[in-house]
């Protein structure tokens, strides 16, 4: 076949999806609650990237709130009001709230985005591979599954959080490397056979295995708490994604088009990718936006609490954790009332945004509430 | 009956699988500590304890073994009560259990039928009157509620009705009443204050107890109706488009016969199933809300715990939230089965 004609047969396959876009974006324009989730997103998106501009940042480490010496010379831990110096004013021990609100979003969007993606990547393989092979795969799978969702998420998250004491992560390249290659070479034989490509995965694989077993490289990350709080979460978080996927993918797999697909001769592999996720995908989507919300919620809560982000961190829970010596002094809390309100009012509208997303993706995706 | 009979018996077979899952998921976990760390997670005495040296708990309980051993030595020790000695608090982890559920019961003896009765009524009010101004307002509403930040809404709470207007103080009780409570002719039946106050005859007691109760009842409601709402109005929507719902009302059956006998009671299915797992959900939102009012239950208790690396204590809450956990979704299974019977014939 020649490139022109894929690219015809590319157009042809597309315009459907085209005109379901097209249909999904005009449910969304109709819909206020949705384009305000939309704006408040993209809101902080643009917090997020101009960060530096509107904070610019005073040390190496930009995630490092700077302190104000001179106040906390006068005034070591009394927090003081919003100022021109400080717009939002500063916490305990003089942290400017203004540059961690800011500076905040972008760990706001790393928590989210990271737990959500990894979380949502292990669901999908789990959860697909355990409703379309069935039999005792699912059974292991779902049993597994069903011991880490009966369980309150946030104190597991924290059991796992206080008892992984190393600070760094230890990673072998070579290992990864090996593992990597292993699977591209799956996906190469079953989706898209080619051999030029696998030959130069081969190659790969071999220098991996060489020097796994000759000269192992190893690189350890540093991770603070918050680092392990988001593994922690992701942790707890993937059996929720796995049993929604496979719900779907247990009411998709006996259609008649996918019968056709496989008596057609394609492979696993194949059905999978072109014909079940495409249709059973959206409610995982939905589930996911709403996700973010709450799982950025549960990153504060833990840092809240006091074993999150560390104490100098731009986090909007470090922020609130900061007027946490209000609690056993609570006739304080009016004078104080700032270093808590603005970072609340941060993480809130952040999550609202989320949510009305997410509710909105619901009434526009969904098939059985969409076309009413 | 044979039928539910044999569901149930069936799901109690399962539940003792997920609980040694369970735990044996929460002992990996405490693995990845130092043997000296784990040997407070078999010590009843910490007398004994100094005795011994922690060199001797580790031998004698062969911390240094492989996993599945210290799994089943531990699980021994958990069955004869013994959940080891609480650093933090220091007593052992069960009486610590023993001392502050009774506050958190007090918390979830409110909370719970509050969460379900409004959330159940605001569902069905949204769903009857889809897309009119009610409908929006409790949308918005649960949205809202359904993204604060406990602790967040719990120090504003503390800040315009203590610190403002001092109506509901923090803490479980105000200093007198904690004095009467801690006199010897105040006789502790139940350790629950509010019961302990009415049983001797102190109704000021129990209402001292209300008031401490009100704000950390109001954030937690807060937060945990907004599911509620949302799952009760979808559920219910979707039983008002189904067919018998057209022929009781093609009958002449008035409307709120119709919405409250014929709807409302198939759209309360998903709802319970729901309940069950927030009331046992409650247990991990309660460290938040009750280190934010200073109250002494078994969620302050974990979260503070947690900071001092106290582990047993963290392991006690784990296993203990991960029990009630099942054992609640197991009786919600139950009734589940007993209301709607195509469930036990699957």
């Amino acid at each position: 076949m020649s490139l022109k004609n894929r690219w015809q047969e590319f157009k042809v396959g597309l315009t459907p999806r085209i005109k379901e876009w097209r249909f999904m974006l005009k449910r969304m324009r109709g819909s206020s609650l949705a384009m305000a989730g939309l704006i408040i997103i993209l809101g902080y998106v643009a917090m997020a990237i101009l960060a530096p501009v509107i904070a610019p940042p005073q040390s190496s480490d930009p995630f490092a709130i700077p302190l104000d010496k001179e106040i906390r010379v006068l005034q070591n831990e009394q927090p003081t009001p919003p100022t021109f110096r400080h717009i939002f004013g500063t916490t305990q021990y003089q942290f400017d709230l203004f540059y961690g609100c800011i500076w905040g979003s972008i760990t706001a969007f790393r928590i989210g985005v990271f737990v959500v993606a990894i979380s949502l990547l292990v669901g999908l393989l789990v959860g697909t591979a355990s409703a379309y092979y069935g039999g005792i795969l699912d059974e292991t799978l779902m049993r597994f599954t069903d011991i880490i969702i009966a369980f309150p998420g946030l104190i597991l998250a924290m059991a796992l959080v206080l008892a992984w004491q190393q600070p760094t992560l230890e990673i072998s390249i070579s290992l990864s490397l090996v593992m990597i290659s292993v699977m591209v070479s799956f996906v190469l034989i079953f989706v898209h056979p080619d051999r030029r490509l696998l030959a130069m995965n081969q190659l790969v694989l071999l220098l991996g295995l060489a020097s796994s077993f000759f000269f192992p490289i190893s690189i350890s990350i540093p991770l603070n708490n918050l680092d392990k709080v988001l593994v922690a979460i992701t942790i707890v978080g993937w059996p929720g994604y796995a049993r929604v996927i496979r719900g779907e993918v247990l009411r998709i797999k006996n259609e008649d088009y996918v019968e056709a697909s496989r008596a057609s001769g394609s492979s696993d592999i194949r059905t999978i990718m072109h014909h079940i996720l495409p249709n059973s995908i959206y409610p995982l989507l939905i589930v996911a936006t709403l996700d973010i919300g709450s799982i950025v919620l549960s990153a504060a809560a833990l840092s809240f609490i006091g074993i999150g982000a560390p104490e100098y961190y731009a986090d909007w829970g470090q922020l609130i954790s900061r007027s946490r010596f209000l609690i056993s002094d609570p006739t304080l809390m009016v004078r104080n009332i700032h270093t808590f309100l603005i970072p609340g009012l941060f993480i809130s509208t952040f999550v609202v945004g989320w949510n009305l997303l997410g509710d909105a993706l619901r009434d526009v995706l969904d098939p059985m509430l969409r076309r009413r | 009956m044979a039928n539910l009979a044999a569901y149930i018996i069936r799901r109690l077979v399962l539940l003792v699988f997920v609980v040694l899952g369970v735990t044996a998921l929460i002992f990996a976990v405490t693995m990845m500590f130092d043997p000296q760390v784990r040997a407070y997670l078999y010590v009843r005495n910490i007398q004994r304890m100094d005795e011994e040296g922690i060199e001797g708990v580790v031998m004698k309980y062969g911390l240094r073994d492989p996993f599945y051993m210290q799994y089943g030595r531990w699980l021994g020790e958990v069955l004869q009560g013994n959940l080891g000695w609480s650093q933090s608090t220091s007593m052992p982890v069960a009486d610590a259990i023993r001392t502050k559920w009774p506050y958190t019961f007090q918390i979830v003896l409110f909370a719970a039928p509050i969460i379900i009765f409004v959330g159940i009524f605001l569902g069905v009010q949204s769903a009857i009157h889809r897309n009119d101004p009610i409908d929006h307002a409790s949308r918005v509403l649960s949205i809202i509620g359904w993204s604060l930040p406990s602790f967040w809404v719990g120090m504003l709470l503390l800040t315009v009705f203590y610190n403002v207007l001092n109506w509901f103080p923090p803490g479980p009780l105000s200093r007198d009443m904690f004095v009467a409570v801690s006199s010897p002719n105040f006789m502790r039946y139940t350790h629950v204050d509010i019961f302990d106050g009415l049983l001797n005859l102190r109704p000021d007691v129990t209402i001292d107890a209300i008031r401490h109760l009100i704000l950390p009842v109001v954030t937690i409601v807060t937060i945990d109706v907004a599911l509620l709402i949302r799952v009760m109005r979808s559920s219910m929507l979707e039983t008002l488009n189904k067919p018998y719902i057209t022929t009781a009302k093609a009958k002449g059956l008035s409307k709120k016969v119709v919405i409250y006998k014929h709807a409302r009671r198939n759209a309360l299915i998903p709802v319970a199933t729901l309940s069950g797992m927030l009331v046992a959900g409650l247990l991990g939102g309660l460290m938040i809300t009750e280190t934010v009012f200073g109250y002494p239950g078994l969620g302050s208790w974990a979260a503070s715990a947690a900071i001092g690396l106290d582990m047993p204590a963290v392991l006690g809450y784990a296993v203990l939230s991960a029990l009630v956990f099942v054992v609640a979704n197991l009786i919600v299974d139950i009734l589940y089965a007993y209301i709607d019977p195509r469930i036990r014939l699957e």
